[in-house]
């Protein structure tokens, strides 16, 4: 469903090496999980994922189609929720949702039902129709999931989703990224909360100074550290050794 | 006094970006962007000369009847006028919805020094605007007339003191409106319909004092001998539209007598004296009319959505469109300065020509019964530089700012990307459109064919101009900022978009200088009808391809 292959990216003119020669495959119907450290990577490699990035080597594949090559085709199967929710400020929340799934081309009907259903998911149908600089960051951040949810993506992206979320709206995105695995769509997100993680994810990738330092599921990443126990230790051991 | 003078340095710094642009012209990209600045500026030397040759046969005419003094005075009645109307579009920006606001308010500082140093850096910002128009007034009269060197000391008070009470003016206006207007709930709408009516209410004070000195003027019995005998008499009796003007005219031709000094001292006076006005009355309505401003209205409505607004369905390209122009008329910067500028800009193109008195009128008609199809072409011609002008186009990616990453994420292609904002520029257009139709129609002088032509070659090269813009836009967007009036007042893509348009419709209209006479009018019509879809096309596949490009690698 998402292939990296070979990425690698540099800032300020090759002073800081963000990204370094990063090889992941994904399949479908997978959540995958991207841990890290802070400035390890995580956004960088996402932002090259979704088409905000060009990597300065390597090819980006979603459903074999190369998102560099061929971005309009291949953003139709993806949806992207950031880690800061920049969203138009003077338009309404009802008004950006339907400018959303106008770009996709959703019908009416089925429209209707998902904004209803997201939206009453995420406790939103009262202030739908205020416009967006009137909502606090988390209505932002939900606003912005509703939206990426409206297409049904193959592909979910999100970086770091659950910070400044509710309880209750954080368990309901960990339900709907279940539910969506399910239906064989693939989700893929950064986070640093590894009990997330650890309880969510099929796979698991650890990054650090911009490279994979471990990759696998629970229980392979277990095998490989000494210290078994959680993935707290494993990641506090493999993020510490240098 | 020194708390004002810091706020200025810091508010002039952040205005021009100094320290920036410091910054930047030590990398290599940057320096190429200044270079490409200087083009653009030169480039738009040529339509500059036009004016000023225009303006070196206004100063023949007024000579040949010895008032000359009336060349300064429409000079600064000129400057002053601009720089009150627009003034008032900056002042309601920079006083009242300029994000410093959150940081000033809660400081201790009064109201009168936050006002006074955002109306110092104002004035330097206004001088950009009135030296361009009054120095080549001051520059023809002075070496036309052989004026001596005390003329040219002089000259400086004016110079400097011009925007000063136009400036306090427009400042004292906005104060009290917006303090007036600051009702919960229909706050904007309010704001935008006294600003317009202000407009008007202005402009037709102008014009019957106007109307009313001409005729005074008209009916006097022994006029040509008073032409002869008093060479400051048109300035003295016109000069009663705006006073001021008339004073600082006056201190200029007067330069070597006692009225001149007097004048030049009554001139400084009244400036200074309106500024301390606006300075004392801002102590009172200052913060009345920003209280609240932060806040954004959510009490029209619940906020509840009725079942149908679930269900609007719109093509890629129009929802693209209808997200621009609602982010353009809910954003008072952006709506001030494009549509604001389309209605404003008619209306001050109109008014000289009305100064110009019955005499011009008469004038003016003759020329135009010689050929009807000159309000067409030069209305036209109006409405292709408003497209420039509108700054709708220019911004379009800029504006974006850090919600740019949504056009980036989703798929929308290239095409659906320009048609959306073109037909937001053009949106604004038939605004300016309909006020200059308005205008003319108002002079008398509106047919049915000028309608058709104003409208048909008006809108087809405004596409031109705004995908010229875009083009500007996408090459280098100014996304990174947190004040509106950044992408649009402060971007430089708008001077490079203005001076690469100016070039473009001078082109066109040398053109038809050429061919006019030479054949017949329909002909001409349609070949600049045919060269604005040319270019259009043309440019649709330039910005295409750019903003695909751009779109993949910007960062
Ligand atoms: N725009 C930029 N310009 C220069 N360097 C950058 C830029 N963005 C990120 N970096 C650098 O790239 C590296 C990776 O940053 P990135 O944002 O990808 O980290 P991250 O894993 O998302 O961190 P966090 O957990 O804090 O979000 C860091 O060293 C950072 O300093
Ligand atoms: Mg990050």
């Amino acid at each position: 469903m998402l292939k990296l292959q070979n990425i690698s990216k540099t800032y300020s003119k090759g002073k800081v090496k963000a990204v370094d020669d990063i090889s992941l495959h994904i399949n479908p119907g997978e959540i995958f999980g991207f841990l890290g450290p802070n400035g390890a990577g995580k956004t960088t490699t996402i932002n090259m994922m979704v088409g905000l990035l060009k990597p300065d080597s390597g090819n980006i594949y979603i459903d074999g189609i190369d998102i560099w090559q061929n971005p309009v085709q291949a953003k139709k199967q993806i949806s992207f929720v950031p880690d800061t929710p920049e969203i138009y400020d003077k338009l309404k929340g009802i008004e950006y949702l339907n400018f959303i799934a106008d770009v996709y081309d959703i019908p009416k009907d089925v429209r209707q039902e998902r904004m209803e259903k997201y939206l009453g998911i995420f406790n939103l149908k009262n202030v739908v129709g205020d416009i967006i600089g009137s909502y606090s960051h988390g209505m932002k951040q939900k606003l912005s999931l509703i939206s990426a949810l409206i297409h049904e993506p193959k592909l979910f992206i999100l970086d770091e989703p659950m910070v400044g979320l509710d309880p209750k709206s954080s368990f309901q995105l960990k339900e709907i990224m279940r539910q969506r695995c399910d239906e064989e769509k693939t989700v893929f997100f950064s986070t640093h909360v590894l009990e997330v993680a650890e309880k969510l994810c099929d796979r698991i990738a650890i990054i650090n100074k911009g490279k994979i330092i471990a990759l696998g599921t629970m229980e392979e990443l277990r095998s490989h550290a000494v210290e078994k126990e959680s993935l707290e230790n494993i990641f506090l051991e493999l993020t510490e050794n240098e | 006094m020194n708390r004002i003078l810091s706020l200025v340095k810091i508010d002039l710094n952040t205005t021009f970006g100094l320290s920036a642009i410091q910054y930047k012209f030590r990398s290599k990209q940057d320096r190429w962007q200044t270079i490409i600045l200087i083009i653009a500026i030169l480039s738009l030397l040529p339509s500059y000369y036009m004016i000023v040759y225009g303006l070196s046969e206004m100063y023949e005419a007024y000579f040949n009847i010895g008032q000359k003094s009336m060349f300064l005075l429409t000079g600064v009645l000129i400057t002053q006028l601009i720089v009150f109307f627009f003034g008032i579009l900056y002042v309601m920006s920079k006083y009242y919805f300029s994000n410093d606001l959150n940081v000033l308010v809660p400081l201790p500082i009064r109201s009168r020094e936050i006002v006074g140093a955002k109306f110092i850096s104002l004035m330097v910002n206004e001088y950009l605007t009135s030296l361009p128009i009054i120095l080549p007034f001051i520059v023809i009269y002075g070496v036309k007339g052989n004026e001596g060197i005390l003329y040219w000391v002089y000259s400086i008070i004016p110079i400097l003191f011009i925007p000063v009470i136009p400036l306090a003016l427009s400042s004292v206006i906005v104060m009290l409106l917006m303090k007036y207007t600051n009702i919960k709930g229909k706050k904007d709408l309010l704001r935008i319909v006294g600003y317009f009516l202000l407009i008007i209410i202005a402009l037709t004070v102008q014009f019957e004092i106007q109307s009313v000195i001409q005729n005074s003027i008209m009916s006097e019995e022994d006029l040509f001998l008073q032409l002869i005998t008093d060479s400051n008499l048109f300035v003295r009796k016109l000069g009663m539209i705006f006073p001021p003007s008339m004073w600082g005219a006056l201190s200029l031709s007067n330069y070597f007598n006692v009225t001149g000094f007097l004048h030049s001292l009554l001139f400084i006076g009244v400036s200074i004296g309106i500024f301390l006005i606006m300075l004392y009355l801002s102590e009172k309505v200052f913060f009345d009319g920003l209280i609240g401003n932060l806040e954004v209205g959510t009490s029209n409505g619940s906020g509840k959505v009725k079942s149908t607004d679930f269900r609007k369905k719109l093509p890629v390209f129009l929802a693209i469109g209808l997200k621009e122009i609602k982010v353009l008329i809910r954003t008072p910067v952006y709506l001030l300065n494009s549509i604001g500028v389309v209605v404003l800009v008619p209306i001050l193109f109109v008014m000289p020509t009305y100064m110009g008195g019955d005499h011009f009128m008469k004038q003016l008609n003759m020329i135009i019964s010689g050929n009807p199809n000159l309000i067409s072409l030069i209305g036209s011609g109006m409405i292709i530089l408003l497209g420039i002008m509108n700054c709708v186009g220019c911004t379009t990616f800029s504006r974006e700012g850090r919600n740019f990453w949504i056009q980036r994420t989703i798929p929308i292609r290239a095409k659906d990307q320009i048609f959306g904002r073109v037909l937001s520029s053009l949106f604004v257009q038939l605004i300016g459109i309909s006020v200059l139709l308005g205008s003319i129609a108002y002079m008398g002088m509106i047919t049915i064919d000028s309608i058709f032509w104003i409208s048909i070659l008006g809108l087809l090269g405004s596409i031109a101009m705004a995908e010229l813009g875009m083009l500007v836009d996408i090459f280098r967007p100014l996304l990174d900022w947190d004040n509106p009036q950044k992408a649009m007042k402060q971007n430089l893509n708008v001077l490079i978009a203005m001076s690469v348009g100016a070039l473009y419709l001078l082109g066109v209209g040398f053109l038809v200088y050429k061919l006019l006479g030479k054949m017949n009018m329909l002909f001409i019509y349609c070949i600049i009808g045919g060269i604005f879809i040319i270019s259009s096309f043309g440019f649709y596949i330039l910005l295409r391809r750019m903003i695909e490009r751009q779109f993949l690698i910007l960062e």
